[in-house]
């Protein structure tokens, strides 16, 4: 356990750690483009210059190990010059676009830039022109002038993807970062390398000038994609959720996230979203609030249950709630309403297991662990055939849908409906519109609200519990499944629970960017 | 100690305060008549005053020597904009070099403050405040100039040229 020194303050780190790490223990900020803690080292831009006594010049903080009483410095003036000039290199010939470019605003190099204040360059001779708007694939484009050659993606595909698309190729002052013969980079963790990019020369076609980073805020969730549950980091603001980041967690997905993950948002933002209950009742669609819809619910259940028992009503689960979701309503229909009549609904069970070895998984639910734990608690053990035969016998008069919040990975929907067509109530829990509900004779679409927009427990794959708090409040006249509960059951919701949290108020631009700026 | 003064003597009498007040106003009606230069009014809607060229009016969006939009859809103006009455929309360009522009930009002219922060924060001279005050327009007119009117309007002839040149900063090398 070596004991060194940095500026000034005296920590004792472990065997072989290097002054990087170092820094990023104690939190202590340092210049640095190619070192990225979740890859190899490279040692390529020469920012993270740093003093230590006793040596006579100035060394990279990545790549070199601690040892015992080192005093290392990286705000002495000797630092620092290295540092600005090491920074006066990249600027020879990276572009001043930044108000094009998208990177504007969470950019390292513009960062530094102002922090050093290099606003006259010193070179004399023009910039290099090279390629500008390189397409590389589905999501990613590429600007080679932008590009200050830290070969972070490269060594991201190397490396984390294994897929080896990019490289650096010709030399000197005229190498350009890119794939051989501007193949697309065409695999599931391609936006990773727009993410580490500390410049803006790989930007994400998806987000690409849609918004300015500095309008948009950020919090912590999860990505609701697969199983997997890597945590995220949602971009929004009042206009709504622009994307979806990784956000570091040791035990989940690490540094990264997988591009399909990243899509997950769009089906969050209020275009895509179910704003008002639905009714559509023999063709005819009218349109009112999610409140009084359950509670309309709520009565035609009471009058069901006094016809026929608590058995004619039934409930199709998806795994895509909250756990405190699923305990609300399991405790609604096991004890209030006295139905075992739950069903699982499973989207995909062929391919449940696949994993592609790095995050993306098969099972597409965010919280499979969570509703079978649910469902055991409870005893709920029917399967899906038998949730067919009681439909066809016509047993179940009222079949209340947990329907799934994302939509795409459940290709089944249509063939669902045709089997539901013949119940005569169906009330439908979703975030978004349900395609093809007009068919059925009865239909009720509630609006419930998305992962983003309420509190909850989601358990993944290997039984990490995450809890999440609400991210921003979208559709704000919906429900969550544990509101829905307490209306179908008969009770009020307080009012209180029906305002985002507590101390969270509505996302007012005019308020939060002018601090950060 | 009162408050309240006494009147003097003399201004019991109105009279004498009437014949002073008359005699203002007829000294300076003989003033403009004889010498109407010194007449600070003016005749409005056919005589109009001249601002100075530093004036802060109607917004123009300049424009490069093609006519095309000088604006890059930076968004640093409606950042800057203590009024948030500016709303751009960002569009992938063409061509590769100008690669951003706006398919979308409007100021919604009652909000704004005429502060000229948008033209301080334009890092490519695309916004500035122009000499034209008169916006007046009756109920149901349209107060959110869209890009038609801010760049292309009949008083601008076809667009005021923008001092930053791209091509010129390319062949400078920066």
């Amino acid at each position: 356990m070596p004991k060194c020194t940095i500026n000034g303050k005296e920590i004792e780190v472990k065997d072989g750690t290097t002054i990087m790490e170092a820094f990023y223990q104690k939190e202590v900020p340092i210049a640095h483009y190619c070192y990225h803690p979740g890859l190899s080292i490279a040692g390529v831009c020469r920012l993270c210059m740093v003093e230590i006594e006793g040596m006579p010049r100035t060394q990279i903080a990545c790549n070199t190990k601690i040892t015992e009483g080192m005093k290392i410095s990286n705000v002495s003036d000797k630092a620092k010059d290295s540092v600005k000039w090491a920074l006066d290199f990249h600027l020879i010939n990276h572009p001043l676009d930044c108000p094009i470019c998208d990177q504007a605003g969470e950019c390292g190099l513009q960062e530094q830039y102002m922090h050093f204040g290099k606003y006259e360059p010193e070179m004399g001779q023009g910039k290099v022109k090279k390629r500008k708007v390189v397409d590389l694939g589905e999501r990613v484009v590429l600007d080679t002038e932008r590009c200050i050659l830290c070969s972070r993606c490269v060594r991201f595909t190397d490396e984390v993807s294994k897929t080896n698309e990019l490289g650096i190729f010709n030399r000197g002052d005229r190498s350009e970062v890119g794939t051989f013969q501007d193949k697309p980079l065409n695999n599931n963790y391609s936006v990773n390398t727009v993410d580490i990019c500390p410049v803006g020369a790989l930007t994400a076609k998806d987000f690409r000038f849609k918004q300015r980073v500095w309008l948009l805020k950020n919090r912590e969730s999860i990505c609701t994609g697969c199983s997997t549950g890597c945590n995220v980091n949602v971009y929004f603001n009042k206009g709504g959720v622009y994307r979806l980041k990784p956000k570091y967690n040791s035990d989940v997905n690490g540094h990264w996230m997988c591009d399909k993950g990243r899509d997950t948002y769009k089906h969050l933002n209020v275009e895509a979203r179910l704003t008002k209950g639905k009714k559509t009742e023999e063709g005819k669609t009218t349109e009112c609030d999610a409140g009084e819809l359950a509670k309309q619910t709520a009565q035609l259940i009471e009058k069901i249950k006094k016809e026929g028992g608590g058995d004619s009503i039934g409930l199709i689960v998806t795994a895509q709630y909250s756990n405190e979701e699923y305990a609300a309503m399991f405790e609604l229909f096991k004890i209030k309403l006295g139905s075992n009549n739950v069903f699982y609904w499973i989207n995909n069970q062929k391919t449940f297991e696949a994993f592609d070895g790095l995050l993306y998984r098969g099972d597409k639910n965010p919280n499979t662990k969570g509703l079978l734990r649910a469902l055991s608690k409870c005893k709920f053990d029917q399967t899906w055939d038998k949730l067919e035969e009681k439909i066809k016998a016509k047993q179940l008069k009222i079949v209340v849908v947990l329907g799934p919040e994302n939509q795409e990975v459940y290709p089944d929907i249509s063939e669902k409906l045709k089997l539901l067509n013949s119940v005569d109530n169906v009330v439908w829990l979703t975030t978004n519109q349900v395609l093809g509900t007009e068919l059925l004779k009865s239909c009720w679409q509630i609006p419930v609200k998305s992962t983003i927009e309420k509190s909850g427990t989601y358990i993944n794959f290997k039984g990490l519990e995450q809890k999440i708090k609400p991210v921003t409040n979208i559709v704000s006249g919906a429900l969550t499944l544990t509101e829905a509960a307490a209306l179908f059951a008969g009770d009020e919701i307080p009012f209180d629970s029906k305002t985002p949290v507590k101390g969270e108020r509505v996302w007012n631009e005019f308020f939060h960017h002018r601090g950060d700026l | 100690m009162s408050l309240v003064k006494k009147d003097a003597a003399i201004d019991r009498w109105f009279l004498p305060g009437i014949i002073a007040g008359l005699f203002f106003t007829i000294k300076k009606m003989l003033a403009n008549i004889f010498n109407r230069k010194s007449m600070p009014t003016l005749n409005y809607p056919e005589e109009k005053f001249e601002y100075s060229p530093r004036f802060k009016g109607t917004h123009i969006l300049t424009v490069k020597k093609d006519g095309s939009l000088r604006c890059t859809a930076c968004m640093l103006c409606a950042t800057a904009c203590p009024a948030e009455c500016i709303n751009i929309v960002a569009a992938e360009h063409d061509d590769p070099v100008v690669e951003k522009y706006p398919v979308k930009y409007e100021i919604d002219i009652l909000r704004c403050v005429f502060c000229g922060m948008c033209e301080e924060a334009c890092p490519v001279d695309a916004v500035r405040l122009g000499p034209e005050w008169q916006i007046p327009g009756v109920n149901g007119s349209n107060f959110i100039y869209d890009i038609r009117f801010l760049a292309y309007r009949p008083a601008l002839k076809g667009g005021i040229p923008s001092t930053v040149e791209d091509e010129e900063r390319h062949q400078a090398g920066i």
